[in-house]
């Protein structure tokens, strides 16, 4: 049993997380509790009280107790918590430390000394009981998101923890990753132990989560039986800044307006160094300018390459892009389009989000480059913030100066590269306003993404990429709902 | 179930070593070559030396790096000698050194790079727990191996994004370094945070004695190395003492 006796955090330094505030309650052995709210609501940090990376890490005031069974956490040495409570965190790139599989495996165990026999059954055991077999002797950085999440799953799994706590686990996982996840999930609830996840994406733990707690700036704002959560409906639920279980129901259905100009790509093909096979390949494909484009489909199906050639970041892409009666090859396509990276800190160079709009710009060549920066970012709801340095704004926000640069550049084309993944339901909501917003300028936008309710609030048309070739595309009929809710609506089943 | 935890000895991967043999090696190479004078008899030992990366390559199977390697290092050690009489003393003065230095440096890089190549973060943690290095010097270090393909991953997405910002040419170099720099020192920091966070919560900082699933021991390829890396020492000393 987890006993939270009036805990109240508030950290250091402010830009770690949000603060808590009386929190008091018990989790059962063996519940499997959902945490949700918005970003800073306080879910991140509640999970980070039961692994002790509060107060031992994150440095704050912390008043009350947490107790686990009769270990009171936040006494006690990280080590000693370790061995009871396992953590997943949220961006499988920066949680392993070894490179190899097998060796992350067992790395906790070996940290705390158990002895070379015990460990070597308990990997057996994990690895047979997750079925992670084929990822056995590979290098974790050439693993998708999906898999390296699965090996930090199994990595916990071997410490055989009581309670396990996953802080946004499914922010860059697809749809088999999820539903690989949800596997790994159940199976610690047959095991009895206690699940605890904190989530801004809930439809893949429904029928799996015994409890919802919500939170909102602190404190409990609800603490209910996932039969009670599940029962609120799609509006609810919006209304409390949550994310809902997903429905393209309310899509706009396009009448086939007067007809605008086809994007053509022509034998668009790319194989990567060593590869065997290309990673993409197709004949033709003709999508509507000016739209919004969901590009969907699982990892590794070729989405990013796609990308990436369209972005004419590769340069040894064939084919060629007809865009507007112009044709484009790999490297003209710099010039015509500009993608907005999943991890936007990669893109932000600068000391403010104004001078980010005017570096390497056409705004930036105009006479007035400060007016017509302004401009864009009034544009993006962003003018407020323009004196400040990008890394102080929340996510929703970086993802939109990231977007403003990519209007200043004078682009035609944007492509998006999972742009919500990790964003709470108001900040995915910001991001799809700018998107929308920018389809009235005449722009085409084409959004990779594993995000149901982008897609319903945003896209125009659908693009389902597999094995590297367009499996399925076309605008929203009721034919398009069907099969593209099946697509998201799989994992649960 | 196959896995290389079950391995007992160190295979082609490891270049058949011990890390610890892997580590004396490397530092001999190190010492003698950015060290030693080079003159006397210490001017062949450091051409043998400098051959034992290139069968290293070979070992890995990397025959045209270990070509590259042959051709670079003998066009160092040759080419500035030649020419050195007919160019004016300025040019000397700067080219020469930096050749000098250069070619030095050249195996000793080859040497730290298969240490950290063939060389799991496991390995060496276990390597330095038995020759009881304590773990406020292991922890970082063994991050160190992580974090070079990490470094590589995050520079290589930030090219990208330069390039797209067409921004950072080589005609202004400090806006490149800056551009280049900031948001790779920025996601760094923030990946090192995460993992320092992700490792204590695997019990990284127990205080009692780690155990290490990969077995180390010493076969007779280390005896080898043992015995080369102690013969160059030994000529090292001699050529000090006697001035030979």
């Amino acid at each position: 049993m987890i006993r939270i006796e009036r805990v109240s955090f508030t950290y250091e330094n402010a830009g770690s997380g949000g603060r808590i505030e009386d929190i008091d309650l018990c989790i059962k052995d063996g519940q499997v509790v959902l945490l949700c709210g918005e970003s800073g609501s306080g879910k991140t940090t509640f999970t980070r009280l039961i692994n002790g990376l509060i107060p031992a890490y994150y440095e704050g005031e912390l008043t009350g107790n947490v107790y686990i069974d009769e270990l009171c956490v936040n006494n006690e040495p990280l080590y000693k918590t370790a061995a009871r409570v396992g953590s997943v965190f949220q961006n499988p790139k920066s949680q392993f430390y070894t490179l190899l599989a097998d060796t992350e495996i067992v790395f906790a165990c070996e940290n705390l000394g158990l002895p070379r026999e015990e460990i070597l059954s308990r990997f057996d055991e994990t690895v047979g009981a997750m079925h992670i077999e084929k990822l056995l002797g590979r290098n974790l950085f050439r693993m998708s998101g999906g898999e390296k999440q699965r090996i930090a799953c199994a990595s916990v799994d071997a410490v055989k923890p009581d309670v396990l706590v996953l802080d946004e686990p499914t922010s860059n996982l697809d749809m088999a990753g999820m539903a690989d996840l949800r596997k790994i999930i159940s199976g610690w609830k047959q095991a009895g132990k206690t699940v605890i996840i904190s989530e801004h994406r809930l439809a893949w733990l429904k029928g799996l989560a015994d409890r919802v707690i919500v939170f909102e700036n602190g404190r409990i704002r609800e603490d209910l039986p996932a039969v009670a959560f599940w029962a609120k409906g799609t509006e609810e639920l919006h209304k409390a800044g949550l994310r809902a279980p997903f429905d393209l129901s309310g899509i706009r259905m396009e009448t086939k307006d007067a007809e605008t100009g086809r994007m053509v790509f022509r034998a668009f093909t790319h194989k990567y160094k060593k590869a065997e096979v290309e990673s993409l390949s197709i004949d033709e494909l003709s999508v509507p300018e000016g739209k919004v484009v969901a590009v969907l489909g699982d990892n590794g199906a070729g989405k990013s390459t796609f990308a990436r050639c369209l972005c004419g970041l590769e340069k040894k892409c064939a084919g060629t892009v007809n865009y507007r009666g112009k044709n484009y090859k790999a490297r003209d396509r710099i010039d015509l389009c500009y993608m907005v990276m999943q991890d936007v800190n990669h893109q932000l160079f600068t000391q403010s989000v104004l001078e980010e709009t005017i570096l390497g710009s056409e705004t930036g060549k105009q006479e007035d480059p400060e007016a017509a920066a302004e401009e864009v970012l009034k544009q993006l709801d962003l003018l407020d913030y323009k004196e400040l340095h990008p890394m102080s704004l929340s996510g929703g926000q970086r993802q939109r100066v990231a977007i403003a640069s990519a209007v200043a550049s004078g682009r035609d084309v944007i492509v998006y590269d999972e742009p919500t993944s990790g964003l709470d339901y108001r900040h995915m909501l910001e991001v799809a306003g700018c998107i929308r917003n920018l389809a009235n300028t005449g722009r085409t936008q084409f959004i990779i993404t594993h995000d149901a309710e982008l897609v319903a609030e945003c896209c125009d048309y659908y693009l389902f990429i597999g094995d590297g070739k367009v499996v399925r595309s076309g605008g929203w009929d009721d034919e398009a709902v069907k099969y593209v809710s099946g697509y998201f609506n799989n994992v649960t089943a | 179930m196959e896995t290389v935890l079950r391995n007992t000895r160190p295979g082609r991967k490891q270049m058949f070593l011990d890390p610890r043999s892997k580590l004396m090696l490397c530092l001999t190479v190190i010492i003698i070559t950015l060290a030693g004078s080079g003159t006397g008899i210490m001017k062949y030992v450091r051409v043998v030396l400098s051959v034992v990366p290139i069968i290293f390559f070979l070992l890995l199977g990397k025959t045209w790096l270990s070509a590259y390697y042959a051709a670079l290092y003998a066009f160092a050690m040759t080419v500035p000698d030649l020419i050195a009489p007919y160019l004016p003393p300025v040019v000397n003065l700067l080219f020469t050194g930096v050749i000098a230095v250069s070619t030095q440096m050249i195996p000793a890089m080859s040497m730290f790079c298969f240490l950290v190549i063939t060389t799991s973060v496991s390995e060496f943690i276990a390597a330095m727990d038995r020759m009881h290095v304590p773990k406020v010097i292991t922890v970082p270090v063994s991050s160190m191996f992580r974090f070079f393909p990490t470094i590589a991953e995050e520079s290589s997405a930030i090219r990208d994004a330069m390039r797209q910002r067409k921004t950072g040419s080589i005609k202004k170099p400090m806006e490149m370094l800056e551009y280049r720099f900031v948001p790779l020192l920025m996601s760094l920091v923030s990946i090192g945070n995460d993992l320092s966070a992700s490792a204590l919560t695997r019990g990284l900082d127990a205080p009692g004695r780690r155990t290490n699933v990969c077995m180390l021991g010493f076969h007779w390829p280390d005896t080898l190395v043992f015995v080369f890396c102690g013969a160059v020492m030994v000529l090292f000393c001699v050529s000090l003492i006697f001035g030979i």
